[in-house]
């Protein structure tokens, strides 16, 4: 089954065609990033603008990458919950207006669940049940993926998601949008013990996290080196940062493992393309006898290919939406429609 | 030429079924807060009152606005998917426009005044309506009510979702309350499309008469 997928709940305007679930035949990702850069992070008007005009040559380019024609297609899955409501709504019309002219079914999915996905388009062989760290600039989760389409929550940021500390360091050191991929790099030839920030909830007793404290050492930390009339130690910095970051969300993600006695973690979203992060996993999982899976780089961030992969599974589940499909800029991955628990 | 119109710049659905110049449906689903959810459902309903089914029209009408930012970001992606997955042809609607149309009948010149929704900023336009056809007059207002009050001369009819609110302040000759409607939209896209005239699908664009700046991010639409 050819599934067109479409993905618009933040700042990426995406279209996929991907076959039974597995099969990429095309992933068109047209970033904003350089539309949002002098704003520090992701301006939501612009980003709904930028969706508005952008969605049909992304869908046509879609189907023109894959080779296919729209009789081709025969279900259309979208975003429709978990993101910026503007961006969201661009995409939902899209995606009704195509089911309602094609007559093909119509599958909305949760933002998050469509992450899970991404990790199995490119490794088939995950097992389920595991434990699925979701981790980006808008989300940090620990989620328990008992069976595809049925989740437990496990724990999730009390306050900034851990790609969001990332670019607001970024940003406070004046070193651009995103902060990812430039601390990941800066970290490189940093000395990862030159400051020991803190680790937040570490040692508490539960699946959690908080990152806003950790931004505000680091800021701290900055200040009284210039007050020091130090050199600014920034690629120090920027290695002591991301050693806090990472240390935290690998310790929390093996200890949810533990719990659940799964024997298998899955990290998704876009920090898990951080070099770090992968490595540090890669060395826990290992000592733990934990098999760990990261998705390629190019189905880290949003892609519209995991959405129609998590589309097509809750259409194997024999779900279905209409065109009065919600938008939800907020929910719960495991409550998100009442069904698959 | 049968033409669907649809319009969602004040949330409101309005959608309308034209076949040349004969209206065949013309509904408005009131603004709520579910509205743009609405949209592609209540197209069907209109054609379903007009018997017809959307393979069946010839043309798709999309009013642009000015207006609420996301409610013409919402009709414009569906006229634009309508049309692309369709094959037919789309033509682009002011919103202001189409509702100096629907006031064709009351004389000339017609002053079409849609509410910004916020700071007491309103989008106008000037038009002349003659013998069913439209045609506007120097550029489009952003402004307050009084700035536009001044440019009007007194022979003008206001038409608007607040139109004899804001006759009160300025001298014009006449005030009829409407909301942007299908029909004008798809009479309007008809003409157009009779003369040959359509705009390129993917390229759609809102109109939204006012550039976004980080100044307006508490005052957004």
């Amino acid at each position: 089954m050819l599934v067109l997928g479409i993905e618009t709940s933040c700042d990426e305007t995406s279209a996929a065609l991907v076959a039974d679930g597995k099969e990429i035949l095309s992933n068109v990702i047209a970033t904003q990033l350089d539309l949002h850069r002098k704003y520090g992070g992701v301006v939501p008007e612009i980003a709904a603008r930028r969706h508005a005009e952008l969605i049909g040559y992304v869908v046509k380019e879609a189907l023109d990458a894959g080779g296919k024609a729209l009789s081709d297609v025969e279900a259309i899955a979208v975003t429709a919950r978990q993101g910026l409501i503007g961006s969201l709504l661009v995409g939902v019309a899209a995606a009704k207006s195509l089911s309602y002219a094609l007559h093909l079914p119509l599958i909305g999915v949760h933002h998050i669940e469509a992450h899970i996905f991404a990790n199995l388009l490119s490794n088939p062989q995950i097992p389920v049940p595991h434990v699925c760290l979701t981790v980006s600039g808008g989300h940090t989760l620990l989620v328990y993926v008992r069976d595809y389409c049925q989740y437990e929550l496990l724990g999730g940021t009390l306050d900034d998601a851990a790609g969001e500390a990332f670019d607001k360091i970024a940003k406070f050191l004046g070193l651009g949008f995103p902060g990812g991929p430039v601390i990941d790099r800066l970290a490189t030839n940093g000395n990862r013990e030159a400051f020991r920030f803190p680790r937040p909830m570490l040692k508490a007793n539960n699946l959690d996290f908080s990152f806003s404290g950790l931004k505000t050492a680091i800021i701290n930390t900055f200040k009284q080196s210039i007050a020091r009339g130090e050199e600014l130690p920034l690629e120090d910095i920027a290695a002591s940062f991301q050693e806090a970051v990472v240390e935290v969300l690998v310790a929390k993600t093996v200890r949810a493992a533990r719990r659940k006695q799964a024997s298998t973690i899955s990290v998704t979203g876009g920090v898990s393309a951080n070099r770090r992060l992968r490595e540090v996993f890669t060395e826990a999982c290992r000592r733990e006898g934990i098999q760990v899976f990261f998705p390629p780089l190019s189905l880290c961030t949003d892609n519209a290919a995991m959405i129609a992969a998590a589309g097509y599974a809750r259409m194997q589940k024999g779900w279905r939406d209409d065109l009065n499909l919600d938008v939800i800029p907020s929910i719960p991955l495991e409550v998100q429609d009442g069904r698959g628990n | 030429m049968k033409v669907l119109g649809i319009d969602t710049s004040g949330y409101a659905n309005a959608i309308g079924v034209a076949d040349g110049d004969r209206v065949l449906a013309d509904r408005v689903y009131a603004a709520r807060s579910d509205s743009l959810k609405q949209i592609v459902a209540n197209i069907d309903s209109v054609l379903r009152e007009a018997g017809l089914s959307l393979e069946e029209i010839q043309g798709i009408g999309v009013g642009l606005g000015p207006g609420s930012w996301t409610g013409i970001r919402v009709g414009v992606t569906v006229g634009k998917m309508l049309a692309f997955s369709t094959g037919k042809q789309v033509c682009g609607v002011p919103t202001l426009e189409a509702l100096a149309f629907s006031a064709r009948d009351a004389g000339s010149p017609v002053c079409a005044v849609i509410d910004a929704g916020a700071g007491g900023i309103i989008y106008a336009g000037r038009y002349n309506v003659a013998q069913g056809k439209i045609a506007r007059m120097g550029d489009y207002y952003v402004g307050d009510i009084q700035g536009l009050a001044a440019s009007l001369s007194q022979r003008t009819v206001l038409v608007g979702a607040r139109a004899s609110e804001y006759k009160r302040e300025m001298s014009a000759s006449q005030a009829k309350d409407e909301v942007p409607r299908g029909a004008d939209v798809a009479l309007l896209a008809a003409q157009r499309l009779e003369r040959n005239e359509s705009d390129d699908a993917l390229a759609l664009a809102p109109l939204y008469l006012k550039e976004w700046t980080a100044k307006a991010l508490s005052v957004q639409g």
